[in-house]
């Protein structure tokens, strides 16, 4: 009986912490990172030679999707009004990989012809330090020209952005406790 | 003598000539070239069919009874590339029962794209890209760098990808 009450209690214990620790985890998450407005720098391609059109597509694209993203102040690279904002995030971007498909045999094969772009993102304050890194793809299976992986760039980069940046200016700097 | 005078006229004509094609030449307007807008220029949405024209220091595009301008002194960078784009419309294709609509995507035309890169009033940076008939992208192109326009290559399409990075079926 007393076996039986153990291992009931022994269950109870391991269902809590199998159910409690992810409640846990999500609370480790840091606080959001402050950003009263985001400039965003050209496309950098050091390591390939990016063709000019996918260069700007991902520039305008990101810009766009950072706005749809509720971002309202995103300001484009060398642009005056950002020199004196406070709390200022610069995003800059690196293309590390590329792989240009083909529109036709996308739609002649619906398997093959897919596009896929490779972006290292870091987001720095205006002095350089670096604030977060992260490392986004943007592709196109399907449908649509060769451009419409840049798209699907931006809305993945500005949802890492929606996700890690605040522009509430009561948003606190400091990581949570330990533990929680 | 008389050779002499013969050979000095034919000299004179020959440069005035010369300095006559070269000033219509300098002076020319491009003729409008039929583009889409696929992005990038302030207040014109995405994909907007228009003309393109250089004209008077101005990149200058038309479209639906609206006009926009980028002064080519605010160009920062200029560059020609092809592609290629489908023959048939999206939607035909689509309509095409037993899987015709792919047999179609077979059909193809080649395009050149004409990307810029521009600062607007403020200093910030901008980039439009222009899709037109092929062949059309460099002379505009050219007509830009005649008016001061930078570029980065100067000659030539400028796309094209690393021989590092495999290019899976570049369309042409």
């Amino acid at each position: 009986m007393n076996r039986i009450l153990a291992a009931s209690i022994r269950l109870s214990v391991c269902t809590l912490l199998l159910f409690a620790c992810p409640l846990f985890a999500h609370k480790s998450q840091p606080a959001k990172i402050k950003a009263a407005a985001i400039e965003v720098e050209m496309i950098q391609s050091d390591e390939i030679k990016l063709p000019a059109e996918f260069q700007i597509a991902l520039y305008e694209n990101l810009i766009r999707q950072l706005h749809e993203q509720g971002f309202s102040q995103v300001y484009r690279e060398g642009d005056g009004n950002a020199a004196g904002v406070t709390d200022l995030v610069v995003l800059h971007s690196t293309v590390r990989g590329l792989k240009e498909g083909s529109e036709r045999a996308r739609k002649v094969t619906t398997v093959a012809g897919a596009t896929s772009i490779a972006v290292h993102c870091q987001f720095t304050r205006g002095d350089g330090t670096s604030l977060l890194e992260r490392d986004v793809n943007g592709k196109v299976r399907f449908f649509g020209g060769n451009l419409k992986a840049t798209n699907d760039f931006a809305k993945k980069a500005a949802k890492v952005a929606e996700e890690s940046l605040s522009s509430n200016a009561g948003t606190q700097d400091i990581p949570w406790p330990a533990g929680f | 003598m008389k050779i002499g005078s013969r050979i000095s006229f034919v000299a004179a004509v020959s440069l005035f000539a010369g300095l006559v094609i070269s000033i219509a030449s300098a002076e020319q307007v491009s003729k409008p070239v039929k583009v889409v807008q696929l992005t990038g220029l302030v207040g014109v949405k995405d994909n907007a069919k228009g003309t393109l024209s250089v004209d008077k220091g101005n990149l200058h595009f038309a479209h639906a009874k609206q006009t926009s301008d980028v002064t080519v002194a605010s160009i920062e960078d200029v560059s020609t590339g092809a592609d290629s784009q489908g023959a048939v419309g999206k939607t035909v294709s689509m309509a095409v029962p037993y899987g015709g609509g792919r047999f179609l995507a077979l059909f193809r035309t080649k395009i050149d794209t004409l990307t810029v890169q521009y600062r607007d009033a403020d200093g910030g940076l901008h980039g439009a890209i222009f899709t037109m008939p092929a062949g059309t992208a460099e002379t505009i192109k050219q007509e830009l760098v005649a008016q001061s326009a930078h570029t980065s290559v100067q000659q030539g399409p400028d796309a094209g990808t690393s021989p590092s990075v495999p290019s899976a079926g570049k369309e042409q």
